[in-house]
């Protein structure tokens, strides 16, 4: 007879099934639907340009900025706290690259704007921290701030970006068929899924958003890991901000406008609770694709504006339903 | 099996949605050679038609100590050179500027500035109307006043020149939407397939400017084909309209684009999908895209009005309101034309600005 300490050598079968168990995400019915409408569009857009490698190509473009924002946006709201004011720094930050890429060098141009972006995180972080201001709040106000302080910048006018290694870099190039926005997608898909589930940090922000004062008597010092948080999704507007400015070759104070409900929307669609505790950066990508496809395949049939907002509206709120109640059963 | 039957019902649904598309409505057809009127029919007079101020006059208006408000529609390129003409020539009457602001194309805002700004009791308002249908009620504070109040590109629906306000100074707008059309003939040889990217919205100028270059490019261009529309309401989103019609016309040769700020994006979209062929026209200056045209890139041409002559024609007007002079109702400045050709002189004129550093430079080398 075995006694329970025995140790039995695991079977094949067993080591998939747990590691099946393990990375089967939880929100399955958002890759479902993902997939579902997909090939709804397939169908239906045959001869119109859809099934195509150039139109791929142009959604994975279309989505970087926005599914890098949702990987940062994941970790805030997985850390129970939110950030409004990313579409401004985007605009920010991007009117800085170009201005310092006309001054001064790339080196410096990039480094300046991504400090932008992490010093506007840590002002948000230390306000949410020591003043005990809602982060809703602190990044609301921060948001205005940040508009305004884009507009300033340059007088409402807009800056080309004549630098071409920069514009290639950031957004304009591509290698081979590969745009190089999807390598900058990846990058940040492979970095901060790493960092949410197989680090110690990442563990401790889903802690500090499931229960803070729990996780505040466990040693996690959680204003540091909202601070944190809260840097990273300034941090990657920022890097946003640079991928328009490459992508557009210009900056404009309009930029990242439509952009926070949309970041909002496709974390929250991948799975990714508002209330903190459960995030999932792999969701996050889908939820960006999701819509990105939606916008793509829309315009595609030709639809006229009013008519993509209804559809988008009612496609997003079924998928978040059947994703819930998924999750529910 | 419930999951994908509600699936498939919600997908049916929006399919039925795109096969419901709308009939296109029948509009009147334009007429290309109609003059410009107003909106109650008036005739429209030519800046040069109107008597300039003689100097007691400007003396006289210097000493009455009046304030203006300037509230505007937007922000942006235009709106600086509006400003800038309004400003430079209200400072030189000596009228002081009490209050500035945008309305961000919101209704809404645009009636708290109005409220707002009659606190300050301005004897001038210079302002760009979001709405003509909302602002009726929104400037009602300011005519009930006796306010004078000179309007630029859009009027209000139901005023009354010389009894509500002073005057609309605007740009010809339906002559731009026909430079528009030249300047795309001109682009693409006199004949080929184009992309028509219009604002799907309702606002006078952009519509009158979409409605008149269609119209020209039908009744005046025959060989020019427009083999794709697509309306936009957000500028940001005319990059991904630009690559879809791009991947679904393959053969495009030009694409008009309704304002500047909206180009910048079809560029993009262009440069991406490797056409530097395909040829862009639109409107208003814009550093970027004409950066893009002075290297011999997709920008071909923008039509233009002259934001800064209608601001200082604009303060003008208020003045000679104020001595209780007679005032032309309607006003409108000639459309003109840019392309890489004429890029210099032209920003110089309209906006009194040499261009950048990087546009002189591109402007020395040839195009290949």
């Amino acid at each position: 007879m075995h006694s329970p300490g025995d140790a039995r050598p695991a079977s094949l079968s067993d080591r998939a099934r747990r590691w099946f168990a393990a990375v089967r995400p939880d929100n399955l019915i958002v890759y479902l639907g993902f997939l579902a409408v997909v090939v709804f569009f397939a169908v239906v857009l045959q001869d119109r340009g859809f099934l195509t490698a150039d139109n791929f190509a142009n959604i994975a473009r279309q989505t970087a900025m926005v599914s890098i924002m949702a990987f940062g946006m994941t970790f805030v709201l997985s850390a129970g706290e939110i950030d409004l004011s990313i579409g401004s720094i985007v605009a920010l930050s991007a009117m800085v690259v170009a201005i310092l890429l006309r001054e001064t060098n790339l080196i410096i141009a990039v480094l300046g704007a991504l400090a932008v972006g992490l010093v506007i995180g840590l002002v948000n972080g230390l306000l949410t921290t020591r003043l005990r201001i809602p982060s809703f709040l602190v990044t609301l106000g921060m948001l205005s701030i940040v508009v305004g302080l884009a507009r300033i910048t340059t007088d409402l006018e807009p800056v080309p970006v004549v630098d071409e290694t920069f514009a290639f870099l950031f957004g304009s190039g591509s290698i081979g068929p590969v745009p190089i926005l999807l390598v900058w997608t990846a990058a940040f898909l492979v970095g901060f899924h790493i960092l949410l589930r197989r680090t110690p940090f990442g563990r401790q922000v889903l802690a500090t958003g499931g229960n803070k004062i729990a996780a505040g008597y466990s040693g996690i010092n959680t204003d540091r890991i909202k601070i944190a948080v809260l840097m990273m999704s300034a941090g990657t507007a920022a890097v946003a901000g640079m991928l328009y400015a490459g992508r557009l070759q210009g900056a404009r104070y309009t930029l990242g406008e439509a952009d926070l409900l949309t970041v909002i929307a496709a974390t929250v669609i991948g799975g990714t609770s508002m209330f903190g505790g459960k995030g999932s950066i792999v969701g996050a990508l889908f939820g960006s694709l999701l819509m990105g496809v939606l916008n793509n395949g829309l315009l595609l049939m030709g639809l006229t504006v009013s008519e993509q907002l209804v559809a988008r509206g009612v496609i997003i709120i079924a998928a978040v339903a059947l994703s819930l109640r998924e999750a529910r059963a | 099996m419930r999951i994908k039957r509600s699936m498939v019902t919600l997908l049916g649904g929006v399919l039925a949605l795109s096969l419901a598309a709308p009939v296109m409505a029948q509009d009147e057809p334009i007429d290309l050679d109609a003059a410009t009127v107003g909106p109650t029919g008036e005739p429209s007079t030519a800046v040069a038609d109107i008597a300039p101020l003689t100097d007691e006059e400007v003396a006289q208006i210097a000493e009455g100590g009046y304030k203006a408000a300037l509230l505007w529609a937007g922000a942006g390129t235009w709106y600086n050179a509006l400003s800038k003409g309004a400003q430079e020539r209200l400072a030189e009457l000596g009228i002081e500027v009490v209050a500035e602001s945008e309305a961000d194309f919101d209704p809404a805002r645009q009636q708290t500035d109005v409220e707002t700004t009659m606190a300050l009791q301005p004897d001038i308002i210079l302002t760009l109307p979001v709405d003509p249908v909302a602002g009726g009620q929104a400037y009602r504070p300011a005519v009930e006043a006796g306010t004078k109040l000179v309007f630029v590109d859009n009027g209000i629906d139901g005023y009354v020149p010389g009894q509500d306000y002073v005057a609309i100074v605007t740009g010809d707008h339906f002559g731009m939407g026909k430079k528009a059309a030249e300047l795309m003939a001109d682009a693409i040889g006199g004949a080929g397939k184009i992309g028509y990217i219009f604002h799907d919205a309702e606002y006078y100028v952009t519509n009158n400017r979409d409605a008149y270059f269609k119209a020209a490019i039908e009744q005046l261009y025959p060989d020019i084909e427009i083999v794709a529309e697509q309306g936009f309401a957000d500028e940001g989103s005319t990059q991904e309209i630009a690559a879809a019609m791009i991947a679904q016309n393959p053969d495009l040769d030009g694409i008009y684009v309704a304002w500047s700020a909206a180009a910048q994006g079809v560029i993009a979209a262009l440069r991406e999908a490797g056409k530097p062929d395909v040829k862009v026209v639109a409107y208003d200056l814009d550093a970027t895209n004409d950066l893009d045209m002075a290297q011999c890139g997709n920008m071909y041409g923008t039509s233009l009005d002259w934001p800064y002559l209608e601001g200082k024609v604009m303060a003008d007007l208020a003045a000679k309101a104020l001595l209780g002079q007679e005032v032309p109702p309607f006003v409108t400045v000639e459309a003109q034309s840019m392309t890489r050709d004429n890029v210099a002189e032209t920003w110089s004129s309209n906006v009194g600005q040499e261009v950048s550093p990087e546009i002189a430079a591109a402007l020395e080398e040839p195009c290949q």
